[in-house]
């Protein structure tokens, strides 16, 4: 199916754009970005060529909500237990430096080390390459959540996904190219289009809101996703008198590519409607797969859930799946929470990892695991670490990553990257990078100007490039 | 800073005034010392600093102000003429050694792989603009911060490694003054930082290179090469009037045509003309019924009625369609309609967006002043300086008065971050984003461009920007809003007059104010225990940054926050009279702003005066003598002499009603953007517009009459090979409505529509930010109102109007989006709205006389304007038959034939009709709204059908709200 998408996303100007580039010269075509000009003139979904070769055809981004410690989680940091209880100089009066409560150990042939607090997911240490220089630009969560999404903290912006699924369309077009998996509330510009089309925005699916509403074991919480009162067979027979009345319609208006257009949104919401759900329900997933994300078991349901739904999506072929776990934002009972954090995904991301390599997915597969920015080595209080926007770290695993790599690292207390220092920017160049995007040439004209996810910034990572 | 901070700077700054020399090493240029000064305490950046603005005392004021003038300047910090003990400062600017010539490229590329990588990861995490915090006031990010210096003097002498601090640190031979702190660098970069300074410390300028700020120029891919000013090169103004969009407008001939009889109008001889020297025709003309629902949605963003439909295809007098015209010009609508158009331009919006969305319970009034502008049909360049300078114009009367203040509100309902907690950037952004909307919106030129840099494309130095930025800072902008959580920046509104006869706003629902008042007393009770609880000593000890501390601070600000708000209404909810304000502006403290270097703060350079950019500089413009010069502004923007103004309205009108604009970038007209299609056309159109008085109704006459206006959409393969695209206007492609329209036709042909409009907004009877679900879920649900009178909120667009492309308001929105993809599908096949307005319709098909086919007919007369054809007749009879029959009739037997008797399942919420208008704040699923979450999941809002006739006609009307032809005019 993918080869027959990838043959009509050659790009072949049509003898309208011919024409357009010929006869206008300076217009908009020659304006606008390529990749513009082509969701422009053909379906705006359908699967395109990337820019480059791509190591990976689709995203699923682990977004950890609330900032985790990376010197408990994937920073190791020995001389911390050295300087446990040392006052530092030039940062909050007073800091002392709190040596994480968890030990760090090698694993996998690499003998990357990890917290104890992963001991699933540290099976797959070799898969895993770590980012220890990742910095943002502020310490609060809003404003650092919507600038890993989108590149911007000040502005509404396209979020990743939507860049990503703008640049490369998607491979099934009977689902949504962009889900995002229960979402906080009151964040859609981290799902959002902005001023792409709206057809690049995500879909939520589920939102975090005091647990409530969350997608669950066969609820499907989509905007409109199900008619509250008609059948299939009653909503087709409904659709076939629409589409007919559409048809006489273009057939009076000849030529009008519009009414086309709305024919076909019509025919992928009614599949979508048929498929969309049926990935979302987990009531038919066999005994053994549940137990293996932790289906059933209170600590790890909800993220094995989602980790096993955006497993579903990834094989059905959605370009740009993000799952989100909050409660990381540890300013208190770090010993206590944290370790219940840490379990909650252990088991369900250790089993997706493998869910994916098992099926061949792993290596066309990116998988992104990270939060808004890091914690403290210093404590808070007794038993806390305050925001730390200077140094923190994130994972990537799959297409296109070299496995049992650490990249980066912050200086010897865990405070500031000071290698392989990545920005968001950086961040997302590289991750684009991976699935055949150049993040410079990725560009959309808007309001008179050229915008790009990077804005004027980022530098791929290409050490991390396999 | 306190006293002693700043003497510390004071005496770095000013040794021999201070009388503590010991403490500076070495003097500093004046000029930089003084403008290091100026940084930190020029805060209305008039490049000198009052007492006021010192704020630290008289006395050192007075020490430091040896001229005696009042303020600090430069003056005062030149270095008395032989009264200094200390040996002549190196001059920064006059780095013998090459400081500030032009790196060779073989110095450029030393300090690229060399030097600056190593000042990079060393230095630049306390030592740059991008650090959290400069240490030491020194940063390293540019030869000039290098040899500013920092709290211990100037970090370089270019040639002489042995007299840079900064070599002596990295050397570690001081272990009191070694850098950096923690690591020394290993010797390899130690000596290529010596070789660097030694050479003199040449540091590349090369446009496009990162700086540590990472301010580089933005790249523009795709932009033609051609327009784009060769780097380094002065902005040529004189070169630059010569561009054609800021050439004054010239009032062209219409030009003779072959084919006489075919143009009605002059604007039909230039696109004849146009079309014959390319060899095409235009294709037939459209039906009545078609142009009528063309004309009738672009005028009225409504459906014609059946009613008027037969009328006026029955209607053979030889000036029907201009009596049509002119009906629509008439009608309210009209101003509902244009007015939406240029509230997209006006960005407007009733909430601040960006991080905290603060509400703007006022702005309704800006929303209803545009709206009877428009229908009043203001002329445009009075309309234009009202918006600009309101304020500042006579009025007649207090009526008069409060429109205009209200008019200015366009100044004041801008994106802004309300949680900036920097006075000065939060003005300056503000500035900006005016700045931004002025100049797109009105002028169709992108001046913000020239914020940081001079402008890529067109000739605005950023002097210019500066130079408008003065009169915006010069201007108090009032936007309400108190500080509270997330709201840093609150400030005052404006009191209307007394006399007007404005409305004092909407009403407060009842449980609304029941909701607010709940909130307010637990929120006080929780302060009273807080209270109690400390006096008793229970409790914890209040510590300094204790969250309780925090929140209780939160809570008293929401009690404050939810009086205020409650005061303004009486118990029965009525708005008082001291609910009549409005946002706006009014004048400031005049002042001319310095010009900041890539837009930073710390970065201020010369001063540049109030004024207008200069390519756009005509004899008439009024040179600002008193005042912000807001007033000399928007004459020159209103001025009939403006190059820009009335090209770039006509063409809004065009885009509107031919539906692609003449200039194909209706925000910019500058090089940057697209070339009209038919630049004598715009001109005329622009001279006319001017000539007859800027009358927005006359210019959209003159349109819509034309025969270009009465074309088919029909295309011809003979044309579409020439111009596919159709610029040439040989047909009328067909169109898909905007958000506003597909909605509001929704409620007109299901017969819902609240024939009147609203008084003022639902966000007017509230405070604060959307923190809550329910609040967002109040605000934005269905009403049956005109979708303009919809609340309108950044980052909240009512869902019905977000999925088909309605605009956020962050920006000047000229030219909206138009998508057709499957969220609306999803929206217009499962929405509970639709499905309601579905039923209404079909209630009002069914309540007619007459048989089904006649019911069918009414069907399309309503929907589409037309009637349908047999094969249509039939698809829908066969339909209705074989739908019914899959509805299994209730099983008590009794068909819900009735309407307002709805069977409903057990455990399901009482549905609320459109034409109901309940709020229920705080319950969990407020209203009838469609919440953000959760809709189709557990319990349906909208009850089943379980008559089958009832179905069955409810599924029919529902496809013709699906259908292509219901969101699109032909």
């Amino acid at each position: 199916m993918s080869n027959d998408l990838r043959q009509s996303a050659q790009f072949q100007p049509s003898r309208r754009d011919a024409l357009r580039l010929a006869s206008s010269g300076f217009g908009l075509l020659a304006l606008r970005g390529l990749t513009q000009a082509r969701a422009a003139q053909e379906n705006p979904l359908a699967a395109r060529a990337p820019h480059h070769a791509a190591r990976a055809k689709r995203v699923i981004f682990l977004s950890m909500a609330g900032a985790p410690s990376h010197v408990d989680t994937f920073d190791y940091k020995p001389g911390l237990i050295a300087r446990d209880g040392a006052t530092l100089s030039g940062y909050r009066k007073g800091a002392k430096l709190m040596a994480s409560p968890w030990k760090f150990l090698p694993r996998g042939e690499s003998g990357l080390y990890l917290s104890e607090l992963f001991p699933e997911l540290g099976r797959h240490a070799d898969r895993l390459c770590l980012l220890r220089g990742m910095h943002t630009d502020v310490p609060a969560h809003p404003q650092a959540t919507a600038k890993m999404h989108t590149g911007s903290f000040q502005f509404v912006r396209p979020s990743l996904g939507a860049w990503t699924l703008y640049g490369l369309g998607t491979e099934n077009q009977d689902l949504p190219g962009f889900v995002t998996l229960n979402p906080p509330s009151n964040n859609a510009q981290n799902y959002g289009s902005a001023f792409l089309p709206a057809v690049y925005q995500g879909l939520r699916i589920g939102l975090e809101r005091n647990g409530r509403q969350r997608a669950g074991e066969t609820g499907v919480p989509v905007d409109d996703i199900t008619n509250p009162r008609q059948s299939k067979a009653q909503q087709r027979k409904q659709l076939d008198l629409v589409q007919a009345l559409n048809r006489e319609h273009a057939r009076r208006n000849s030529g009008e590519d519009e009414i086309d257009a709305i024919i076909e949104s019509y025919e992928l919401a009614f599949r979508m409607q048929a498929e969309l759900p049926s990935l979302l329900d987990l009531s038919n997933v066999k005994q053994a797969t549940r137990d293996a994300y932790g289906i059933g078991k209170p600590e790890t349901d909800d993220f094995g859930r989602q980790c096993l739904m955006a497993r579903h999506m990834a094989a059905a072929g959605v370009r740009f799946i993000e799952v989100g776990m909050g409660g990381w934002d540890h300013h208190r009972n770090l010993r206590q929470e944290l370790p219940e954090r840490c379990r909650a995904i252990d088991r369900p991301i250790a089993a997706l990892l493998s869910d994916l390599a098992a099926s061949g997915l792993l290596d066309e597969t990116l998988v992104i695991w990270g939060g808004e920015f890091g914690r403290t080595p210093y404590a808070q209080d007794a038993d806390g670490r305050d925001h730390n926007n200077r140094g923190f770290t994130t994972w990537m695993a799959g297409g296109g990553v070299k496995g049992g790599l650490s990249y980066g690292a912050t200086d010897e207390n865990g405070i500031e990257a000071v290698e392989g220092r990545t920005s968001i920017h950086d961040w997302h160049a590289t991750i684009l990078h991976l699935m055949g995007l150049d993040h410079e040439r990725l560009t959309y004209n808007y309001a008179g100007r050229d915008f790009r996810l990077t804005d004027v910034h980022g530098e791929v990572a290409r050490d991390i490039v396999s | 800073m306190n006293l002693s901070q700043l003497l510390v700077v004071a005496s770095i700054l000013a040794p021999s005034a201070v009388g503590s020399a010991s403490t500076a090493p070495q003097q500093r240029d004046p000029a930089r010392a003084f403008a290091a000064l100026r940084q930190r305490l020029d805060l209305d950046l008039d490049g000198r600093i009052s007492e006021a603005e010192f704020n630290r005392g008289r006395a050192a004021f007075r020490r430091l102000d040896r001229d005696r003038d009042g303020f600090l300047t430069t003056a005062d910090f030149e270095p008395r003429g032989g009264a200094g003990t200390q040996p002549a400062p190196p001059s920064a600017a006059g780095g013998e050694a090459g400081a500030g010539r032009a790196a060779t490229p073989e110095e450029a590329e030393f300090f690229e792989k060399r030097v600056r990588p190593v000042l990079a990861n060393a230095c630049y995490s306390c030592h740059a603009d991008s650090a959290k915090r400069v240490k030491g006031d020194l940063k390293v990010d540019s030869l000039q911060a290098l040899l500013l210096g920092g709290a211990s003097g100037p970090a370089i002498v270019p040639g002489d490694p042995d007299a840079s601090p900064l070599v002596v640190a990295i050397r570690y031979d001081d272990p009191s003054f070694a850098m950096p702190p923690k690591q020394r660098l290993d010797d390899d970069a130690i000596a290529d930082l010596e070789r660097w300074v030694k050479m003199g410390a040449p540091w590349p300028s090369a446009p496009g290179m990162t700086t540590s700020t990472g301010a580089t120029e933005p790249s523009n891919p795709d932009g033609d090469a051609s327009t784009e000013r060769p780097l380094g090169r002065e902005i040529d103004i004189e070169a630059g009037r010569q561009f054609w969009s800021f050439r004054p407008v010239t009032r062209t001939v219409p030009p003779k045509t072959e084919d006489a009889r075919w143009p009605w109008s002059d604007v039909d001889r230039f696109l004849l003309s146009a079309m014959e020297a390319r060899d095409l025709a235009p294709v037939a003309d459209a039906d009545r019924r078609t142009w009528l629902r063309r004309v009738t949605f672009d005028l009225t963003g409504l459906p014609p009625t059946p009613e008027e439909a037969a009328a006026f295809e029955a209607d053979r007098a030889p000036d029907a369609y201009e009596q049509v015209v002119d009906r629509l010009l008439a009608s309210p609508a009209f101003g509902e309609r244009f007015g939406r158009h240029w509230l997209d331009v006006a960005r407007f919006a009733e909430s601040s967006g960006k991080e905290s969305n603060v509400l703007y319970p006022h702005a309704w009034r800006y929303r209803d002043w545009v709206i009877q502008s428009m229908a009043a049909d203001m002329p445009f360049d009075e309309f234009l300086t009202k918006q600009i300078a309101g304020d500042l114009l006579p009025a007649a009367n207090d009526d008069e008065r409060a429109w205009n203040l209200i008019a200015t509100s366009y100044l004041a309902l801008g994106t802004k971050s309300h949680n900036e907690r920097d006075a000065r950037k939060f003005s300056l952004d503000v500035a900006d984003e005016q700045i931004d909307a002025i100049s797109q919106g009105m002028l169709g030129v992108t001046l913000a461009c020239a914020r940081c840099h001079d402008h890529k494309f067109d000739p605005f130095p950023t002097e210019d920007y500066y130079a408008v930025a003065g009169i915006l800072l010069s201007t108090e902008t009032r936007y309400g809003t108190l500080d509270s959580a997330g709201n840093n920046r609150g400030s005052a509104l404006i009191e209307l007059p007394q006399g007007a006869h404005v409305p004092n706003g909407p009403q407060m629902e009842p449980t609304l104010r029941q909701f607010l008042t709940r909130g307010k007393e637990r929120a006080e009770q929780s302060l009273a225990k807080a209270r109690d609880e400390r006096m008793n000593g229970g409790g914890d000890q209040p510590r300094p940054g204790d969250v309780n501390a925090v929140r209780l601070r939160a809570q008293r600000q929401q009690v404050a926050l939810t009086s205020d708000l409650l005061s303004r209404f009486d118990e029965t909810g009525r708005a008082l009279p001291s609910n009549r304000l409005t946002m706006g502006v009014v004048e400031g403290k005049p002042r001319d702003i310095a010009v900041l270097e890539r837009g930073e703060l710390s970065k201020p350079g010369s001063i540049a005066p109030r004024g207008i950019p200069q390519v756009l500089r005509t004899a008439d413009a009024a040179a600002i003598r008193a005042g912000s010069g807001r007033l000399e502004l928007a004459r020159w923007i209103a001025s009939p002499e403006n190059p820009l103004t009335a090209r770039v309205w006509v063409n809004r009108v065009w885009l509107h009603l031919f539906g692609t604009g003449l200039v194909r970038t209706p925000d910019n007209f500058g090089a940057g953007g697209a070339a009209p299609d038919h630049p004598a056309l715009l001109d005329w159109l622009a001279s006319e517009f001017i000539a007859k008085g800027w009358s927005t109704k006359a210019l959209v006459r003159e349109l819509v009459l034309t025969h270009a206006y009465r074309l088919d959409s029909r295309r011809s393969a003979q044309n579409a090979a020439i111009d596919p695209e159709a610029l040439l206007r040989w047909r009328m492609p067909e169109r898909r409505l905007e958000a506003e329209a597909i909605r509001d036709a929704l409620l007109v042909v299901s017969g819902t529509l609240q024939a009147t409009p609203p008084v003022g907004s639902p966000i007017g009877a509230l405070e604060g930010t959307i923190r809550r679900e329910e609040i967002a879920d109040l605000v934005t649900r269905e009403r049956p109102i005109r979708s303009v009178y919809l609340p309108s909120l950044r980052g909240h667009v009512v869902d019905a109007l977000d999925v088909f492309d309605a605009p956020d308001a962050a920006f000047v929105t000229g030219d909206r989006e138009e998508t057709s993809v499957a969220t609306q599908a999803l929206f217009m096949m499962n929405d509970a709205d639709v499905l309601r307005y579905s039923d209404a319709f079909a209630a009002r098909l069914l309540a007619l006389q007459g048989d089904d086919d006649a019911r069918i007919t009414a069907g399309f007369e309503l929907a589409f304007g037309r009637k349908p054809v047999a094969m249509e007749v039939n698809a829908v009879r066969a339909f209705l038959a074989d739908y019914a029959r899959t509805i299994e009739p209730a099983p008590s037997g009794r068909a819900s034939g009735n309407d307002t008797e709805r069977r409903q399942r057990p455990g399901q919420r009482p549905r609320n009709r459109p034409g109901q208008d309940t709020d229920r704040p705080g319950s969990e699923r407020p209203g009838s709204n469609r919440p953000s979450a959760g809709r189709g999941g557990a319990a349906p809002a909208v009850a089943p059908l379980t008559d089958p006739r009832r179905a069955a006609w409810s599924a029919f009307a529902q496809s013709l709200f699906q259908s292509a032809e219901f969101r699109t005019i032909g």
